[in-house]
């Protein structure tokens, strides 16, 4: 009983000592728990920024990474349907099942919106819980920091001081970056823009910006020709200044766009890692924003 | 206005200063001086304020596009109905067309056994095994989930259960119990239900040693090292009432132990490779083909060696990606025959298949398998093997085969497949097989 105990104590004077470890789903949630963490957690990125979240295969690099994890910090909202789900049964791992300790699920802290109103195949990949591209907007990212920085307190209390010091200071420097980019982006207020996949809601409606096409007559199926000549004549009527394409995705209807009509073809990071200056969260905004007003000259 | 307010509170103050202090001419400057310091002050005071007014109005405006979200949104529907709590259902419908140059009614692959699901589909327009899975978490603990296969069989349509099994939710340390039925963790494929693999047959392998798939009615233990590199051990235990093992056991009738390692290199490439060793002592178990009576018992072990490679250009597998896979089977049978009167037996059938997939655009793979096997069965008395029908020719079977699938979503697949089979000497068949797939309901994740 004594040894059993002495194990536990020694188990657990490791555990504090240990950096908590965090497996990000994206990218974005991987930057902010990084902004959050510092230096007392060590972070894994399951996925890049060139990489489609919706399509990730359950790899066995992935099952060792999920077994380990103290945290889990992913989108939610379907987003990673086709592969969480088996991570977190292989994974052997307590802490990551869902409403466990180490299960945060950045959706949950945001009001979704795009909530199909019905649901059917025919309609090509809908998320029946709403678009669960959150990240494209600064202000959930905000409130999904201030969850997880509350959650970060409450896994590793030994650093909570840490945590709530270092969470404020990103607060602070976050809502001063927001109004640098509200001011930036002031021209672009109102603009038309062409997507080619209607992922950008929350960007548009953060920016006041008008998405007046989308490319992609059904999410996630390639669109027809006869869809695309409609698409065409509606452009010839009221001309988009810009079409946007995440750089995940292949440029393809976006550049066929871009050959028929004068049209800006603007490529955005969408999340970190998604271009060369998109490092963390905040060059994210800095160049999704330097690059629509380029195009908007 | 601002200017205007300025001046006036300038004007103010120096007032209010004049009338405070006695004015001396000597101190006439310093006064001078000390207003315009004042002065300068409180522009700068103001001028903060203004700063202060120009971030709330900022703020109040990020509120506001945040509010505008909100008031945008419908608020979510929790619609309590008293079905919320009900599995993910999802059905797998398949039909096929088959076409053979010889005739299929003759069908033997030299050296092995056909029993349980082995042999060829029917001939002409075929309905496939519609597959219906129940999966939900049972309770804070446990995970359960259900297969059932409804196929036709001879004229009559038969339900199946594939699998029924409650499984540990995240039991912790990397640790998961299984227990009921499940597809036995032997090798790559066997562990995927039919519909995912990547040709519409089985390979010959997996034809001729398990009747297409091996099952276990047991537990299976696995455990996840806690290691940078994918490490798993596990094991399972069995009633060994599945083919090939056979008959009762009052206790373990069949055991398997497995390891399985894997990794990315880089972001474009991963693998995985595992062992995988399975005994069982079946009983009475049917041996041979056609009308053969003869049975086996004893000692039965199989091995298995499986490697499985895959590269997706960035890590992003919906663009391009291309797999490679490949399994070899080891079986070893030591004991007897019977058929009336019994005579000592020790077969060994071995072989296995290598396959690679290529999605080259979009919603488009093709791919191309090569299947081998071979074999030596050694009896005491050879008619018993004789009486088995086992075509003991010598000859080892092959087949090539290459298919082009078209899978318009997630949920669909149409695939073309023609094979070139020389299953047993003097029968080269070409075959083709025309086959859709689709999967309705819940949206199952995607094994490795």
């Amino acid at each position: 009983m004594k040894k059993l105990l002495f194990i536990s104590l020694l188990l657990s004077s490791f555990s504090v000592f240990a950096d908590l470890n965090i497996f990000a789903c994206e990218p974005e949630w991987a930057s902010l728990s990084k902004e959050l963490g510092g230096d007392k957690i060590t972070i894994f990125s399951a996925t890049t920024g060139l990489q489609d979240p919706h399509h990730i295969q359950a790899r066995p690099s992935l099952i060792s990474k999920a077994r380990r994890a103290d945290l889990l910090v992913c989108t939610g909202a379907e987003l990673e349907i086709g592969w969480l789900p088996l991570l977190q049964r292989k994974s052997g791992n307590a802490n990551i099942q869902i409403g466990g300790s180490g299960y945060f699920m950045a959706t949950d802290y945001v009001r979704l919106i795009d909530i199909p109103t019905a649901l059917d195949r025919s309609q090509g990949d809908i998320h029946a819980a709403g678009n669960p591209h959150i990240q494209t907007s600064p202000v959930n990212i905000q409130l999904v920091a201030k969850a997880l920085s509350q959650r970060l307190q409450k896994l590793d209390p030994a650093n909570a001081d840490y945590y709530q010091q270092r969470g404020q200071d990103f607060m602070q420097r976050w809502s001063t970056a927001i109004e640098k980019w509200q001011q930036q982006a002031a021209p672009l207020n109102g603009i038309a823009i062409v997507v080619q996949h209607n992922s950008w809601g929350y960007l548009f409606n953060w920016l006041h910006l008008n998405k007046i096409e989308t490319l992609e007559e059904k999410p996630g199926i390639p669109p027809s020709v006869d869809y695309l000549n409609t698409v065409l004549k509606t452009l010839k009527a009221t001309p988009a200044k810009i079409v946007i394409h995440a750089a995940y995705q292949p440029s393809r209807a976006s550049d066929w766009l871009a050959e028929k009509i004068t049209i800006q073809n603007v490529t955005l990071p969408f999340t970190v890692g998604g271009d060369e200056q998109s490092q963390d969260l905040f060059s994210l905004f800095d160049d999704t924003i330097t690059r629509l007003l380029d195009a908007n000259k | 206005m601002m200017n205007y307010n300025k001046t006036k509170i300038s004007v103010l103050i120096a007032c209010a200063i004049m009338v405070s202090n006695p004015v001396f001419a000597d101190d006439i400057t310093d006064l001078k001086e000390e207003v315009a310091q004042m002065k300068a002050d409180y522009e700068q005071r103001i001028q903060q304020l203004e700063q202060r007014l120009a971030k709330a109005e900022n703020e109040t405006k990020a509120v506001q596009t945040e509010v505008a979200v909100v008031k945008a949104t419908p608020p979510p529907k929790t619609p309590q109905r008293s079905n919320s709590f009900n599995p993910a259902i999802s059905m797998v419908l398949n039909g096929q067309f088959s076409g053979y140059s010889k005739n299929t009614d003759n069908y033997l692959l030299n050296g092995f056994s056909l029993q349980q699901e082995a042999g060829l589909a029917t001939k002409g327009f075929s309905l496939g095994e519609s597959e219906l899975t129940f999966s939900a978490n049972i309770d804070q603990i446990l995970a359960g989930q259900a297969t059932f296969a409804l196929a036709d069989e001879d004229g009559a349509t038969e339900i199946g259960i594939e699998e029924a099994f409650i499984e540990t939710l995240g039991l912790g340390h990397g640790v998961t119990l299984r227990a009921g039925r499940f597809f036995s963790p032997i090798g790559y494929l066997n562990e995927r239900h039919a519909h995912a693999w990547n040709f519409s047959d089985a390979p010959l392998i997996y034809r001729g040693l398990f009747g297409d798939q091996l099952s276990t009615d047991g537990l299976k233990l696995s455990y996840v090292l806690p290691t940078e590199q994918l490490i798993e051990l596990g094991g399972t235990v069995g009633n060994g009432n599945h083919y090939p093992g056979n008959g009762t056991h009052s206790d373990v009738g069949d055991w398997l132990v497995y390891a399985k390692t894997g990794a990315d290199i880089g972001i474009s490439h991963s693998w995985q490779a595992s062992a995988a060793y399975w005994q069982s002592t079946p009983k009475d178990r049917a041996i041979g083909n056609g009308d053969s009576a003869v049975t086996f018992s004893g000692d039965t072990d199989i091995s298995n060696l499986s490697f499985i490679y895959k590269w997706a250009p960035n890590g992003n597998p919906s663009q391009q990606n291309f797999t490679l896979l490949t399994e070899y089977f080891y079986a070893h049978d030591d004991g007897k025959l019977i058929q009336g009167g019994s005579t000592h037996y020790n077969g060994k059938q071995y072989g296995g298949y290598i396959e690679g997939i290529y999605q080259f655009i979009p919603h488009w793979r093709t791919g191309v398998r090569y299947d081998q096997l071979g074999s030596s069965l050694k009896a005491s008395n050879i008619g018993f093997i004789q009486n088995a029908n086992l075509n003991l020719s010598g000859d080892n079977p092959q087949r090539y085969s290459a298919m082009v699938e078209w899978l318009p979503s997630e949920f669909s697949r149409i695939r073309a497949q023609i094979d070139y089979d020389k299953s047993f000497t003097g029968n080269n068949d070409t075959q083709f097989f025309l086959q859709y797939t689709v999967n309705i309901g819940s949206h199952g994740a995607h094994t490795y």
